[in-house]
C-alpha cells in the first residue's frame, strides 16, 4: 500500500533543460576575439625561452626568409644549431677569418643553389635576423658580416611590436 | 486577415533553438583558432650592412642637395655627423655634434631625434642614415636608435637604415 502512494503522489519527472544561453555568450565573445587575433602566418620559428627581442614602433610584416637566430647561448640558422655564444663571442666564428666559419659556408651554399635556381644573382634576398636584446654590438657584427659575406647584406631585424 | 494577425491570433506555441549543433560547431571552432592564434606579433626593420660596388654615374643629372647621416653610439652618448657628396665640407663639419649620455643613464633619444631633425629640414631630400655602434652597445639600444632615426611623429626621417662596425 505504501508503495501505491508514494506512487500516486510522485510527480512526473520533468528532464531538466540545460540553460546554454550563458555559454553561449561566453563561447561567442572567444571566438570573436580568436578570430580577430588570428594569424595566416603564424610564427613557426622556434625562440628560446630566455630569449628576449626588443621592442619597436615597425609596422612591417616580415617575408619568408632565412631565418637567423642569436640568442645568449646559440647560433641557429633555419632551426638548426650552427654554433655557441660563450661570454658574448661565437665559438667557431672568428672575426679575423669569417670565411672559415659555418654560418659562412652554408648561407654562401644557400646563395649559390638559390642562384642556380633563380637564375639571378640580382635577386634582393633578405635574412631575418632575431637576436637578443642584451647581446652587445661586437657579437652581432661578427654575424651580420659573415652573412653580408656570403651574399646577404640585406637583413630585416625581427622585433617585437611595442 | 493578414497572414501575420492569423499566426498572433492562433497564439503559436514559443519553441526553443536547438543551440547543441552551434554548440558543437564552436567546441571545434574554438580550439582550431587557438592553435593558430599568436600571442606575440613579430615585425621587421629593414636594414643594410654596407657592401663594395661599383659607382654609378650620375651624368648630366642635377643633383639635389643631400647628406647621409651618420650616428655612432658610443658608450658616452652619440656622435652625429654627415656626409655628403653634393655639399661642400665647410658646410657639413657644422653638422658634426655629441649629444652626451649620463652616466649609467639611458641614451637621450630626443636630443638625438633634434639633431636628426634639423638636418632633415635643411636637406629634406635626405633619406639614408649609418649607424656605428661601439662593440659594447647592446642591440636594444641600436633598435632604439634606428626606430627614433626611421620615422618620428609619423614623420620619416631617414628610413634608409645601415649598420656598420667600426673601421680601425
Amino acid at each position: 500500500m505504501a508503495l501505491g502512494k508514494m506512487k500516486k503522489h510522485a510527480k512526473h519527472f520533468v528532464p531538466p533543460k540545460l540553460q546554454i544561453t550563458s555559454m553561449m555568450d561566453m563561447f561567442t565573445i572567444i571566438l570573436i576575439f580568436l578570430l580577430f587575433s588570428f594569424s595566416n602566418k603564424p610564427e613557426t620559428m622556434s625562440l628560446h625561452k630566455d630569449m628576449k627581442l626588443p621592442k619597436s614602433t615597425a609596422n612591417l610584416d616580415y617575408k619568408e626568409n632565412i631565418n637567423l637566430v642569436l640568442s645568449q647561448t646559440t647560433l641557429e640558422l633555419g632551426g638548426k644549431v650552427i654554433g655557441t655564444v660563450k661570454d658574448g663571442r661565437i665559438i667557431g666564428l672568428d672575426p679575423k677569418n669569417l670565411k672559415t666559419s659555418t654560418l659562412y659556408e652554408r648561407l654562401r651554399s644557400t646563395r649559390e643553389s638559390t642562384d642556380k635556381l633563380q637564375g639571378d644573382s640580382n635577386t634582393k634576398q633578405h635574412v631575418l635576423f632575431l637576436c637578443d636584446k642584451r647581446l652587445p654590438f661586437r657579437t652581432i657584427n661578427c654575424v651580420v658580416k659573415a652573412a653580408a659575406m656570403a651574399g646577404y647584406p640585406n637583413f630585416q631585424f625581427g622585433v617585437l611590436k611595442k | 486577415m493578414s497572414k501575420l494577425g492569423r499566426c498572433r491570433a492562433t497564439g503559436g506555441e514559443q519553441t526553443d533553438i536547438d543551440m547543441v549543433p552551434v554548440m558543437n560547431m564552436f567546441l571545434v571552432l574554438i580550439p582550431f583558432l587557438l592553435m593558430s592564434v599568436s600571442f606575440f606579433h613579430i615585425k621587421a626593420i629593414n636594414t643594410s650592412v654596407p657592401v663594395l660596388s661599383q659607382s654609378q654615374d650620375g651624368g648630366d643629372k642635377p643633383i639635389s642637395e643631400k647628406v647621409t647621416a651618420i650616428v655612432e653610439i658610443e658608450p658616452q652618448g652619440f656622435h652625429v655627423s654627415a656626409i655628403s657628396d653634393s655639399v661642400a665640407y665647410e658646410e657639413l663639419v657644422k653638422w658634426d655634434a655629441r649629444v652626451a649620455r649620463e652616466e649609467q643613464a639611458e641614451y637621450p633619444m630626443d636630443q638625438l631625434v633634434a639633431q636628426l631633425t634639423k638636418l632633415k629640414l635643411r636637406y629634406p631630400a635626405s633619406d639614408t642614415l649609418i649607424i656605428i655602434p661601439d662593440g659594447t652597445v647592446v642591440y636594444d639600444t641600436i633598435i632604439q636608435a634606428m626606430d627614433v632615426a626611421r620615422y618620428y611623429n609619423n614623420d620619416s626621417l631617414f628610413p634608409n637604415v645601415v649598420l656598420s662596425g667600426k673601421v680601425g
